[in-house]
């Protein structure tokens, strides 16, 4: 069924070492493909046994046109590959709960409050916690202090016309923090209490 | 017969005068043994710590006048460094960096293309166990389901090593931040 698939996705990988730069995208498409097919293979086959069994079977069946050189043929075995994955798939695939379309995705997202709102509590409330807020005044010097080389090495760094990805470039200089880190380190929870 | 019962149970309370506070004692202790167990299962703390671990809002008084300690808090953050969760909804047990860790290695050691000898913390998948990017993507795979939350393809293309995947998972699931 979803052999096709996993032989041009094999292909791509091999290909993707050969040739990396045209190939990058297919690969990673199909790094997104497999995940699916094993998984919806999942779906069908409840015991992990089982499961596993078919899913080597897949892999052998694709390590065996692993050495295909034929980029033509190979985008074209994906192409059916694609098709028969989307004929075969389950029609109630299991989400993870925190993914999208599971059942505690954005479950906890109304308790995530900002950090900034801690600057908004009265002083009698603060005083219950005071070591926590002494040591938050250190960290907000901190940023304050770094915001200027932060916001000087994204200037250099980004093309003209805006960047290409969310991804932000790490600190280039020593002593140096990453660029945004207090985003990054002042994120809520994973599930705020 | 009482006594040397609750003697029994729990080493510190041994002081305390009255029964009555004994009978007492035994009964929150058995309770709180049960359902604190899960979350202190790792720490091997005697009956008084466990009282102390208990809720605080209505334990802490009876085992500050049954334990005679300074504060129950230094014993808490002394023995465990878990967070305890008041409101326990149906969720998984907190996770620790060793678990996740012994749990890593258990499902690499149980794919058939790496041998278990040869596993190691820092050990690259590409280059020292000779896996190709698709073993890397099925490994990935594997992590997803025993953890159960999804790991998204940017980054699940750069995790080479246990190490790695220990060190994402930990960061995903603010595990000792």
């Amino acid at each position: 069924m979803l052999f096709c698939l996993y032989h041009s996705s094999i292909y791509l990988t091999m290909l993707m070492m050969s040739h990396p730069c045209f190939y990058l995208w297919l690969h990673r498409f199909l790094c997104r493909i497999i995940p699916n097919r094993t998984i919806h293979k999942n779906f069908f086959y409840s015991f992990r046994d089982k499961y596993r069994f078919y899913a080597c079977l897949l892999r052998a069946r694709f390590d065996e046109n692993k050495h295909e050189k034929d980029m033509m043929k190979a985008t074209m075995m994906l192409k059916a590959g694609e098709e028969e994955f989307w004929a075969n798939q389950h029609p109630q695939p299991y989400l993870f709960p925190d993914s999208p379309g599971g059942t505690s995705y954005e479950r906890y997202e109304c308790y995530k409050a900002p950090e900034w709102c801690l600057d908004h509590w009265h002083p009698s409330e603060k005083a219950m916690y005071p070591d926590y807020f002494a040591k938050r005044e250190q960290w907000k010097k901190l940023r304050v202090q770094s915001w200027d080389r932060e916001v000087q090495q994204l200037q250099i760094e980004t093309p003209a016309d805006g960047p290409k990805s969310e991804a932000l470039p790490p600190a280039r200089k020593e002593g140096d923090l990453p660029p945004l880190w207090w985003q990054f380190v002042t994120r809520p929870r994973e599930r705020p209490m | 017969m009482e006594d040397s019962v609750s003697r029994m149970r729990s080493g510190s309370l041994v002081h305390c005068g009255s029964g009555l506070r004994n009978m007492a004692a035994r009964i929150i202790a058995r309770c709180v043994r049960s359902l604190n167990h899960r979350a202190v299962c790792l720490n091997s703390i005697n009956t008084a710590a466990t009282l102390t671990a208990a809720p605080l809002t209505h334990g802490r008084t009876f085992s500050q006048l049954t334990n005679g300690h300074k504060s129950p808090l230094a014993q808490i953050s002394g023995s465990s460094f878990q967070v305890f969760q008041w409101r326990q909804y149906g969720d998984l047990p907190p996770l620790t960096l060793e678990t996740i860790h012994d749990r890593v290695l258990y499902v690499l050691k149980l794919y058939d293309k790496i041998t278990p000898e040869k596993l190691q913390a820092t050990s690259h998948f590409m280059k020292d166990l000779g896996l190709d990017s698709l073993d890397q993507v099925e490994i990935i795979m594997a992590m997803e389901d025993e953890f159960g939350f999804e790991i998204p393809d940017a980054d699940a293309e750069k995790l080479m090593t246990p190490q790695e995947i220990v060190q994402y998972i930990a960061d995903k699931k603010d595990v000792y931040e």
